[in-house]
C-alpha cells in the first residue's frame, strides 16, 4: 500500500496527465498485488477442546473474497471447536460480522483502516448471524456471486454487449484467472470488459459507495458530461451522496478506493479503468476522518 | 383475475387481501398514503431536502415476470419500499406462488444478472429500472449465468 501511495502522486493523473501503457499496467499491476495482513482468532466462547488455539496469520489479496481464501483457517479452527455444534463458518471484527460478498479490501477499507496491524478478525462456527450474512456452502456460490456482479457492470458500462459477446470459457478464463492470482489471464479477457473508446465507450460507470451501518449507495452515472468534460471523483459524490456535499461533512470524510485517498478531481473514468475490483466496480468507501493522522 | 384493473391504475392497491399481501409492506396503502411506517428520511436531511421528496418517492413499483416454468402471478406489479431487499421480494413470491421457503428462487434483472440477496430495491429500480418500473424476472433454477 506504501507503495501504491508514492507511485500514485508519482504519476500527475489530477491535471491529465498522459500515462503511458507500461504506467498504466503498473498500476493495475501494484492494485492486483495489495494485500492485508489477517490475524485471525477463534471465539472464545466457541473454543472446546480447552485450549485457545494459535491464532492464524494470512497475508490476504484485497481484491479476493475471505471463502476464497480462509480454507487453511478453517482446517485449524474446525480441530477446537465441539464437533457436534458447528454450522458454517464466518468472520467477524469488533462486533461487526464481515459479509463474504464483499471484496476483502472493501471490507478492510470499511472497519480495519484505523486499527493496529494485522486485521484482527474473530472466527465462529456458531451463531450464524442471518440477519446480516448471505450464506455461502462454497466456492461456487462465490463464482456466481462474482460473475453477476461483473454482468451488472457490463449492463451499466456497455448495455451487456461485452459480457453478451463472451463464450462461457471466456467467462470461466476471468474466473480462473482472477483466482489463481494470474493477473495475464485475467486481464486477456477484463480488457474487454474494460473496453472505453468509440462504440464501447462506458455510458455509466458501475461504482458503489459504503458507509458504515448504512446500505450502499449505487446510482447511474454517466463519465462525461453532455458537453464531453470529463466529470471527477468530486462530481460522482455530489450526485451520489448529496448530503455529503451541502454541509462540511466531506471535509470530515476521507474518501477511499483501494485503501488510498484519490484527489476529488480524479476523472471516474480514470479511477473506473484503474481502481476497480475485479468484479469491475468502483468500490468507495467513506470514512470519518479520525484526529490522529501524522 | 384483475389484471385489467392492475395494469391501468396505479399500482399499489392488492384486490385479495390475503395473508401474503399483507406482507408486501406499501400494499393495502393507497398510493397517495405518504405516512409509510418502514421508512424514514435518512437522517440529517434537512426539512428542505425533505419537502422535495414526492409522496412516492420512498416507493417504487416493480414488475415481477416468471421465466422457465415457474408460475405466473396473477397480479404482477407491486409498490414496494425502496429499502426492502432482494431476498424480501423473493420471499414474497415464494409465498405467493405457495412454494416452499426452503426451494430457491432466482431474481434476474435486464434478464442478465442476479443481484444479491441483501440489495436494496431502490438502488436497482434507480439503475436498471425504465417506464417508472423495475422489471424482475424470477424462475426456480438459474436462467441466465
Amino acid at each position: 500500500m506504501i507503495n501504491f501511495r508514492s507511485l500514485w502522486f508519482q504519476v500527475n493523473i489530477t491535471r491529465g496527465g498522459r500515462l503511458t501503457m507500461a504506467d498504466d499496467r503498473e498500476i493495475l499491476r501494484e492494485i492486483w498485488e495489495g494485500k492485508v495482513p489477517v490475524c485471525f482468532q477463534l471465539a472464545q466462547e466457541e473454543v472446546y477442546t480447552g485450549e485457545q488455539p494459535d491464532p492464524f496469520f494470512l497475508l490476504v489479496p484485497r481484491l479476493s473474497y475471505f471463502p476464497l481464501v480462509t480454507d487453511k483457517v478453517l482446517r485449524h479452527m474446525m480441530k477446537h471447536v465441539d464437533p457436534e455444534h458447528h454450522g458454517e463458518m464466518w468472520l467477524e471484527f469488533d462486533g461487526q460480522p464481515l459479509k463474504w460478498h464483499y471484496p476483502i479490501g472493501v471490507l478492510f477499507d470499511l472497519y480495519g483502516m484505523s486499527t493496529d496491524l494485522p486485521w484482527k478478525l474473530t472466527v465462529h462456527f456458531q451463531n450464524f448471524p442471518e440477519e446480516e450474512l448471505l450464506r455461502c456452502s462454497s466456492k461456487e456460490v462465490v463464482q456466481s456471486h462474482f460473475i453477476s456482479v461483473v454482468k451488472e457492470a457490463d449492463a451499466l458500462k456497455h448495455r451487456g454487449q461485452v459480457i453478451n459477446s463472451m463464450q462461457k470459457k471466456d467467462h470461466s478464463t476471468l474466473w480462473a484467472g482472477f483466482m489463481n492470482d494470474k493477473f495475464d489471464q485475467f486481464w486477456s479477457v477484463n480488457k474487454r470488459l474494460m473496453e472505453n473508446s468509440g462504440e464501447k465507450a462506458f455510458m455509466f460507470v458501475p461504482f458503489r459507495i459504503y458507509r458504515a451501518d448504512q446500505i450502499p449507495v449505487q446510482k447511474l452515472f454517466k463519465p462525461c458530461a453532455d458537453s464531453g468534460e470529463s466529470l471527477t471523483l468530486r462530481h460522482l459524490l455530489k450526485t451520489a451522496v448529496p448530503e455529503l456535499m451541502e454541509t462540511d461533512a466531506l471535509i470530515s470524510s476521507r474518501v477511499l478506493i483501494q485503501g488510498i485517498e484519490p484527489p476529488l478531481d480524479t476523472p471516474v473514468c480514470w479511477l473506473s479503468e484503474h481502481l476497480s475490483y475485479p468484479d469491475n466496480f468502483l468500490h468507495i468507501c467513506l470514512m470519518p476522518r479520525v484526529e490522529v493522522e501524522s | 383475475m384483475s389484471d385489467k384493473n392492475d395494469d391501468d391504475a396505479p399500482p399499489s392497491s392488492p384486490t385479495a387481501g390475503s395473508a401474503s399481501t399483507e406482507n408486501a409492506g406499501t400494499d393495502g396503502k393507497s398510493p397517495t398514503s405518504v405516512d409509510s411506517p418502514s421508512v424514514s428520511p435518512a437522517p440529517g436531511a434537512t426539512a428542505s431536502t425533505s419537502s422535495k421528496l414526492k409522496s412516492n418517492s420512498l416507493k417504487v413499483d416493480i414488475l415481477l415476470k416468471p421465466a422457465g416454468d415457474a408460475p405466473i402471478m396473477k397480479k404482477k406489479k407491486w409498490t414496494v419500499d425502496r429499502t426492502k431487499k432482494i431476498s424480501w421480494v423473493s420471499d414474497f413470491i415464494k409465498k405467493y406462488i405457495k412454494s416452499e421457503a426452503s426451494e430457491s428462487l432466482f431474481l434476474y434483472v435486464n434478464q442478465a444478472f442476479a443481484p444479491s440477496p441483501d440489495t436494496d430495491i431502490g438502488s436497482i429500480f434507480d439503475c436498471f429500472g425504465s417506464d417508472g418500473k423495475l422489471v424482475l424476472h424470477y424462475c426456480r433454477t438459474q436462467a441466465w449465468g
